[in-house]
């Protein structure tokens, strides 16, 4: 009998499965590829579990998607305080510093998430209609991920995040100053996101470009290079020109169709 | 090739497909109709393709869906900025001005339009929950839209504006009088001249469209109205509850439902998503209206 293959994380997975046990993307579905290449992130069905670690994660609803985990005793997440539906009493909670706590806040972001710890259950949401994205991280991967957008991370991935050069992007990119970033060191971890309406992912090649709406943008590889650049376009008669992000591979750049524009407010 | 006319888009279309290719509703599914007439717009399938000129749309995703333009040398599409999602540096994206600027400037209606030459790839999509309703249109066709419903057009598609006509002013003193357009200042009229075109509009939750016959009414919620045939009238209508004995709410508050009447013939759809006019004080002028006390 012949292993399945998930297409969307390629983890191997034991014939007669339906969904697959790393990411819970459904096994017997066909890729649905749009024309120029963007690839729909898989709809988890209701109920769908996967594993990481030692635990279970259970993925309900479709409309907005809830997270329901049980932590082995070994395991943790992390995650932004607001996302957090409902836990068990007995799961302890604690707070993760991430530093940079005046330019994050500036920034809008939250500058302390918290942690999670097992053995419990506890669950996930982000309070608008989309779908969840889960990007199993092998050993030595880096992944950008815009704000907000970030549902819950194993503790096994590290948590940063970078500034995005240039006043322009402050003013006109829609990612603010800041962006996560997540890394996996010597072991791999899970990170799940929280795509606004339907999620596409576009896999570029070395140097190919593709321009995107900055609101769009949800998540990257880190070798993917990504920069505002101003189109030349007015939006109005007293308005600046549009602005775009730029992203150049290599490397896959996910985007959610559902966003608030930044192209020149 | 047989050819039926789509139940929902009114065009020739071909059955052996399993999405009509002009306007992406499902061929092979049954109409729902509920009793009273109302036809469910079936979704446009997930990576359904529209084929318009020598160019086509896919439709990606089903809650906030995408609408991917793969546009050949001769085509171009129009829409506004807010609506690009991504687009291939390589097609070109020029501004095309719109007469009027300072009325949709005031009406908080986009005031320039980005036109989309190809070739190449580009994609929009709304910010909203809900459908993207595809109106496949022969030379010469009218259709009336609500503002803001609009997500894109092909060239050959003309673009006006015109009021409403339906309003009321509220307020007892001069001082907090207040205009209210319950459907918009402004509504769109998309015609398609020389060629057959197409008009992509989004809609917020679902859409239901029906058939108004020769003098039929119907009342809606003035905001739910997403497009009408132009030989649909509509006007205010003002309907007043019995107060039951309450007669200074009756005289001094909001204790009334505004609506908008449709006069047929004609097609009319609605979404299922609306904005319901807000409470406010007793209506001292309006545009004309048919009443109702009860």
């Amino acid at each position: 009998m012949e292993l399945i293959q998930c297409q969307w994380c390629q983890a191997q997975n034991p014939p007669g499965s339906t969904s697959c046990q790393t990411c819970g993307a459904p096994l017997d579905q066909k890729n649905k590829v749009s024309d120029s290449g963007w690839r729909e992130a898989p709809r988890l069905r209701d109920m769908t579990e996967f594993r990481f670690s030692g635990s279970t994660c259970q993925v309900e609803g479709e409309l907005v998607p809830v997270a329901e985990l049980n932590l082995h005793p070994q395991d943790g997440v992390y995650f932004e305080h607001h996302v957090l539906l409902w836990k068990d009493e007995t799961v302890p909670l604690s707070s993760l510093n991430t530093g940079g706590g005046l330019k994050r806040s500036l920034g809008g972001m939250p500058h302390i998430v918290t942690v999670a710890n097992g053995p419990g259950r506890i669950a996930f949401s982000r309070n608008a209609p989309g779908e969840m994205v889960v990007l199993p991280l092998h050993p030595g991967m880096e992944m950008d991920v815009r704000e907000h957008a970030f549902l819950v991370a194993s503790h096994s991935v590290q948590y940063s995040f970078i500034r995005i050069k240039g006043l322009v992007n402050l003013l006109h990119g829609g990612n603010g100053m800041y962006i996560d970033r997540f890394v996996t060191a010597g072991y791999p971890g899970m990170l799940m996101l929280h795509g606004n309406g339907d999620v596409l992912e576009r896999t570029l090649r070395p140097g190919e470009k593709i321009l995107v709406e900055p609101g769009g943008f949800l998540y990257k590889d880190s070798t993917v290079q990504m920069q505002a650049v101003q189109m030349p376009l007015k939006t109005g008669m007293l308005r600046h020109g549009m602005y775009l992000a730029e992203m150049t591979g290599p490397g896959r750049v996910g985007i959610q169709s559902m966003y608030v524009h930044h192209h020149a407010d | 090739m047989n050819t039926y006319i789509c139940r929902y888009c009114r065009q020739p279309s071909d059955p052996g497909a399993p999405t009509c290719p002009l306007c992406g509703a499902p061929v092979d599914i049954r109409s729902s109709v509920s009793d009273s007439g109302w036809v469910a717009q079936p979704p446009i399938r997930d990576m359904a393709r529209l084929q318009f000129g020598q160019s086509h749309v896919q439709i990606e995703g089903t809650t906030v869906p995408t609408a991917e333009f793969t546009l050949a040398p001769e085509d171009w599409i129009y829409f506004s900025h807010h609506v690009l999602l991504w687009t291939e540096p390589h097609t070109r994206l020029a501004n095309m001005p719109m007469k009027g600027a300072w009325n949709r400037r005031m009406a908080g209606m986009p005031l320039v339009m980005v036109e989309g030459r190809g070739p190449g790839h580009l994609a929009l999509s709304d910010s909203h929950a809900g459908e993207v309703v595809a109106l496949p249109m022969q030379h010469s066709q009218q259709i009336w839209v609500r503002e803001h419903r609009f997500l894109c057009a092909t060239g050959n598609i003309k673009y006006d504006w015109h009021p409403t006509d339906v309003w009321y002013e509220t307020g007892q003193d001069s001082d907090d009088r207040e205009m209210h357009y319950p459907m918009g200042q402004f509504g769109d009229t998309f015609g398609a001249h020389g060629a057959p075109g197409l008009l992509l509009l989004h809609a917020p939750g679902n859409v239901f469209i029906r058939d108004l016959q020769p003098g039929q009414t119907l009342l809606i919620q003035p905001s739910s109205l997403l497009y009408r045939d132009v030989s649909v009238r509509m006007a205010l209508h003002l309907e007043y509850p019995r107060s039951m004995g309450f007669a200074f709410w009756r005289s001094s508050w909001s204790y009334r439902s505004i609506w908008v009447r449709l006069w047929g013939p004609g097609r009319v759809a609605v979404q299922s998503v609306y904005q319901p006019p807000e409470d406010t004080e007793v209506i001292v002028n309006h545009s004309y209206a048919t009443t109702h006390h009860w």
